[in-house]
């Protein structure tokens, strides 16, 4: 799931820095993701997990790492096979 | 100025016009819905980049309230702040929902925004008068003042 969801960073959030440089914890905001950007992944999120953000999801906080977005992901789809 | 006692907030932002133009490329209704109202979308027609530039102005002002909001965890529904457009041409912002909320519980009694789209770019500021008690005043519509749009995103001048 981290390496779908880090390609999609790569495409959609706009960082100004190599997603390979930055870890799972590490704050996209911080890295540069605007809030426009973040716009972006959770649409792409969506395409790609076939899943729809609720409302109550739609934090900052659901997309400011990639810990915390794979943390939402399970929450809407399920745990990953193991 | 005897007569205000109020704090004033200030937000701002800039949007690069590409970067929306491409969100409405790649996901089209779904990223529009999901972020502008139907009054938003009719005041933005034209061709693809004058519709771009007068959506990022909005998206621009949406993020400056936001910043005089000040939401602490959640973020309000970005339809929720809606950049409203007076037939003469300036501009307005009306609050629902949790956004409405969020200006109630800080006193914030008035608003006024001024969105701009130049080169490229797009830009927005939000002022916000708040009461000095806060959190007690009698704003039911929620509706509040607009300042001036230089762009020309729906083919008439706002302002």
């Amino acid at each position: 799931m981290e390496t779908e969801i880090r390609a999609i960073l790569a495409e959609h959030a706009r960082l100004p820095v190599e997603m390979s440089s930055l870890d799972d914890e590490a704050d996209l905001y911080q890295a540069g993701m605007t809030s426009h950007a973040s716009v972006s992944v959770m649409l792409a999120l969506e395409d790609s997990f076939d899943i729809e953000f609720p409302e109550g999801m739609l934090r900052k906080s659901t997309f400011e790492s990639v810990s915390a977005i794979s943390a939402a992901l399970t929450s809407l789809v399920g745990a990953p096979a193991e | 100025m005897d007569e205000f006692f109020g704090a004033l907030r200030v937000g701002t932002d800039l949007v690069p016009v590409a970067h929306v133009a491409e969100s409405v490329a790649r996901f089209g209704d779904r990223y529009v819905g999901r972020v502008y109202t139907a009054h938003e979308v009719s005041c933005c027609r034209g061709t693809p980049s004058v519709v771009a530039a007068g959506l990022a102005a909005r998206f621009a002002a949406k993020e400056a309230t936001i910043k005089v909001l000040r939401p602490v965890g959640h973020q309000p529904d970005w339809r929720s702040i809606e950049v409203r457009r007076d037939p003469a041409g300036w501009c307005a912002l009306h609050l629902t929902d949790e956004a409405a909320r969020m200006a109630r519980e800080q006193g914030i009694s008035d608003l006024a925004v001024s969105i701009t789209h130049e080169a490229g770019m797009a830009a927005a500021v939000v002022v916000a008068v708040c009461d000095s008690a806060g959190g007690d005043h009698d704003d039911s519509d929620n509706r509040h003042s607009g300042g001036d749009d230089h762009g020309d995103s729906a083919g008439d001048k706002e302002r």
